[in-house]
């Protein structure tokens, strides 16, 4: 079972996704964060399989926790959260990081499932 | 699925690879000139005045073609000659996926025609906006968005009421709100009742019953369907060529009475009605130009 840390600003937005993801099969949710800096200091702490980064968060957001986060663990599959759709520049510039990819919502669960196994 | 990109969409399908898509963006910024550039190009301005209009922009919410001529720099014709050579040739993504061997011309129109039919379902219907309002398409937008988001995220069944000009928003429970810059500045509040809210709260929350649920987390789901609300607005904003950027969802404290549109701004309320009789309401306040 892959474990799964979820950074969220939005609690509601971090309890829907935990509900899609944490099936107990294949992937637990392990920590969930509310910020970007919180994102890495549970990245080291805990070292998931898998990061689910908001984009757009307080204090630190995820595209600058994603530059930090590719600096420290180059290895590390993150996949940013965002309710941008595809806007291109943001889209853009999270894969240019090293986002393996983007879940837009609103979440689709079989979308976000099938996501998370190609990783 | 939510507004999206060709390219997102045709990385999802798995049509093409992430590395392939960066390469037919980069090949996109290489070809396509922005309207600065373009006019650099063939000969109309130079880079000194460009910077000029740059800064000028900073203090007046003007286009860059209207503040050149507003500035003296170009004439009218010129801008639109210089926006006709930027329309005709431009990259558009499909066609630099093609150029980098992505995929081939004629898996295209295919792939084209799967993107609109996935997307089908965001294109938006005929909305009434009030005339003399700037940028009516965009606000009619930004209606027909939040409906089908409604019915598609909440799984609600109501009534869109017409558009009106109002001096006060209603006082009401809950007002969630986000800001538009860029292309617009604005305000998007979604003013509900408390049943309404908790409607909302079970769509986000995935949960059958709010009823023990905190305060918190159920304001916190009305803020997320604002957000995602807007952030499909502005997707689509950039698909039409708009770029608006969003400020993150907040509560409006003084909701409970009611909330006057702000000076040097048009008040914009779209009312919803629901099937069981309840009531609230889309407003946006739009910045005068």
């Amino acid at each position: 079972m892959k474990s799964v840390l979820i950074v969220d600003d939005s609690i509601a937005v971090s309890r829907q996704l935990e509900k899609i993801i944490d099936d107990g099969k294949e992937f637990k949710v392990i920590a969930q964060g509310r910020n970007g800096a919180e994102a890495i200091k549970l990245c080291q702490q805990h070292k998931p399989d898998i990061v689910c980064l908001d984009m757009n968060m307080p204090v630190m957001d995820g595209l600058t926790a994603l530059r930090s986060l590719m600096q420290l663990m180059p290895d590390l599959p993150v996949v940013m959260v965002t309710s941008l759709g595809g806007v291109g520049d943001k889209y853009t510039e999270a894969i240019r990081l090293g986002a393996r990819d983007v879940i837009s919502k609103p979440f689709e669960k079989e979308s976000v499932l099938d996501m998370l196994r190609r990783l | 699925m939510p507004v999206k990109f060709f390219g997102q969409f045709m990385v999802e399908k798995g049509a093409i690879t992430r590395m392939a898509l960066l390469q037919a963006i980069d090949l996109q910024e290489k070809t396509n000139l922005k309207f600065g550039e373009m006019v650099i190009e063939m000969g109309l301005m130079g880079k000194e005045d460009i910077a000029r209009v740059h800064l000028a922009q900073r203090s007046e919410d003007l286009h860059f073609g209207d503040m050149a001529v507003k500035m003296g720099f170009i004439t009218e014709d010129q801008v639109q000659q210089a926006l006709t050579r930027q329309r005709n040739s431009h990259l558009y993504i499909g066609e630099a996926l093609v150029k980098v061997g992505a995929i081939s011309d004629q898996s295209l129109e295919k792939y084209l025609a799967d993107f609109k039919q996935d997307q089908a379902g965001y294109i938006s219907e005929k909305i009434e906006i009030p005339a003399d309002v700037p940028h009516r398409p965009i606000w009619e937008m930004v209606a027909d968005l939040t409906y089908k988001m409604l019915t598609r995220v909440v799984g609600i069944s109501f009534r869109p009421g017409p558009c009106t000009i109002i001096e006060k928003i209603p006082a009401r429970p809950i007002i969630a709100e986000m800001g538009f810059s860029g292309s617009v500045s604005a305000r998007y509040l979604l003013s509900v009742s408390e049943s309404t809210r908790n409607l909302v709260a079970k769509a986000i929350l995935a949960e059958d019953s709010v009823e023990n649920e905190s305060v918190e987390i159920l304001d916190d789901s009305v803020k997320e369907f604002v957000n995602i609300v807007c952030g499909n607005i502005a997707a689509k904003a950039a698909q039409l060529g708009h770029s608006i950027d969003i400020t993150p969802p907040e509560m409006r404290d003084d909701s409970a009475h009611g909330i006057t549109v702000p000076e040097k701004h048009t008040g914009l309320m779209f009312p919803v009605y629901l099937s069981d009789g309840e009531i609230f309401e889309l407003t946006i306040f739009v910045a005068d130009r």
